[in-house]
């Protein structure tokens, strides 16, 4: 993969607007961290990046999110080979209603990238998410046996399973215990020089221990966007600086 | 204080109340089960469930009601069968690709309406089916008629169960690029014990209906043989039973109504162990 660029994108819920005019490059193999306070268009705009948006029938989107110079909006563009290369690691963790094993066969079953080796496969998946010598002895029971924590792992080796080249978190460690998200924040820092992720927060120090880059939003605009070391130690709005400084938000 | 008292007052008669209700509501079911248990249970043989009727039979002589028995299980089987062919597809085709319009809101419209008409009125338009199509009462009319009786409770209850799933379902299998057909999969593991509830109630609902199959089924006293032959069913067994005028004939209906209802109580209990094992993966 290329680029990732969103040029000019727009977003309405009903008849209400919550982006405006995001136009903004997300660097590649690196973990870009989207903040902003509640209701800023934070989940919206991760969401548009992979076309899951469309769930929600009211939504209009217009502008472009260009994926190695292709724009994901445009016509004859399928969603489900744009989220086959985009894939998203919610907020909860949802375990899809099976067995562990075929929580994370279940990207490569459906795509048909099982060569045959599927339990190699899931056990290399389930080893880079920390979770296999916890599970490798009931690969078979219901994945909603596990913790919360676990939980999370798993989606995130069940998307890891898809082999998407860019990642989406939205608050994924906000619904764990303190320990859960910081194991997955750590498996965020892994991942990242061999994915491009983008991560949503609204978790200022986390932001500070994740990001490479930072996109700022506020009432759905995009207020400041910046290598992470030059946004925290110098931001260029008072907007940010407020923010940063949790004096707004 | 004294608005207190008037609360404490409230909240007690209140309660005493549906108290009140709730046990005329277990007395009445006690009280049913207790009539036909006690008015059958002495007609109950082995013979009466293992064989059909002789000549004879409605006087009061030998043989059982294993055709009805049989007849009945049938119907109701193929009946379900038939409806869920139809309303599965319906019901996964408005959770997954039509949503909330227009065309949804109608198509529940439409079984809710169903669901209301009663199971004569369908007697009556399977039979003018019959005749339109030439066909002569027989299991293969008494199944598609139960059939449409069936259709909406099945169709309804299996909307209902569907619409409780998580909506985070949809958008994690869809975040994996699954496309809807493979999303629709998905749904349907985690909806599999509520549609055997669903398939339950259209089967308990079928296999006791008898203004459907009255004119559709008709009655023999030979066991089912062909789809395109008259089957016997328990409803009707009870009712030409019940309405002769020998005391150990419609001890015999009491009998067939005992039988009829230990049926649906066996089903029940069977249903409910496999939605606990099929349930084993369902999230909550």
């Amino acid at each position: 993969m290329q680029s990732l660029a969103i040029r000019k994108l727009n977003v309405w819920y009903g008849r209400k607007q919550v982006l405006r005019d995001i136009t903004v490059d997300i660097p590649l193999r690196q973990l870009t961290v989207i903040i902003g306070p509640s209701g800023c268009g934070k989940s919206t705009l991760l969401k548009s990046l992979n076309r899951l948006l469309e769930l929600n029938e009211q939504v209009r989107v217009t502008g472009r999110v260009q994926l190695d110079g292709q724009d994901i909006y445009a016509p004859g563009v399928d969603a489900t080979e744009v989220r086959t290369h985009i894939g998203l690691l919610a907020q909860k963790p949802f375990p899809l209603p099976m067995s562990i094993f075929d929580n994370v066969a279940y990207g490569p079953r459906i795509h048909g990238r099982t060569n045959g080796n599927l339990e190699e496969i899931v056990r290399s998946r389930l080893e880079a998410v920390g979770l296999w010598d916890e599970v490798a002895d009931r690969l078979q029971a219901p994945a909603t046996g596990l913790s919360v924590g676990q939980q999370q792992r798993l989606c995130l080796a069940r998307t890891l399973a898809v082999e998407p080249e860019i990642l989406l978190c939205d608050e994924s460690t906000a619904s764990l215990d303190p320990i859960s998200a910081r194991g997955i924040e750590t498996l965020l820092c892994e991942l990242k020089g061999r994915y491009t992720l983008v991560v949503v927060t609204h978790d200022i120090d986390q932001a500070r221990r994740l990001a490479d880059y930072v996109l700022f939003l506020w009432l759905g605009e995009l207020v400041e966007h910046g290598p992470a070391g030059s946004f925290f130690g110098a931001p260029q709005h008072e907007l940010t600086e407020a923010y940063l400084a949790r004096e707004i938000g | 204080m004294k608005l207190n008292v008037r609360r404490r007052l409230e909240e007690r008669f209140f309660l005493g109340l549906m108290r009140v209700f709730v046990a005329t509501a277990a007395i009445l079911l006690g009280l049913i089960l207790l009539v036909i248990v006690w008015r059958g249970i002495g007609a109950l043989s082995w013979e009466m469930v293992s064989q059909a009727p002789q000549g004879g039979f409605y006087l009061g002589k030998g043989g059982g009601i294993l055709n009805a028995i049989a007849g009945s299980l049938l119907l109701a089987t193929g009946a379900t069968a038939l409806a869920a062919l139809i309303a599965v597809p319906v019901v996964l085709y408005i959770h997954v690709y039509a949503g909330q319009g227009r065309l949804t809101n109608l198509l529940r419209l439409a079984l809710d309406v169903m669901w209301g008409i009663p199971s004569i009125v369908y007697g009556a338009f399977g039979f003018a089916l019959m005749i339109l199509l030439g066909l002569r009462a027989s299991l293969l009319a008494g199944i598609i008629t139960l059939a449409l009786v069936v259709l909406p409770i099945l169709a309804r209850t299996f909307d209902e169960i569907v619409s409780m799933a998580p909506g985070q379902l949809r958008e994690a299998t869809l975040s994996l690029g699954t496309t809807r057909f493979e999303f629709l999969g998905v749904l349907l593991r985690q909806t599999v014990p509520g549609l055997l509830t669903a398939l339950l109630l259209a089967f308990g609902r079928g296999i006791g209906d008898a203004a459907s199959v009255l004119f559709t089924a008709g009655y023999t006293d030979s066991m089912p043989t062909s789809l395109l032959r008259p089957v016997a069913s328990l409803p009707l067994a009870v009712f030409f039973q019940l309405s002769t005028p020998f005391p150990e004939v419609q001890a015999r209906a009491y009998a067939s109504a005992l039988v009829l209802t230990a049926m649906i109580l066996v089903i029940s209990l069977l249903a409910h162990l496999s939605i606990s094992r099929l349930g084993r993966h369902v999230i909550r």
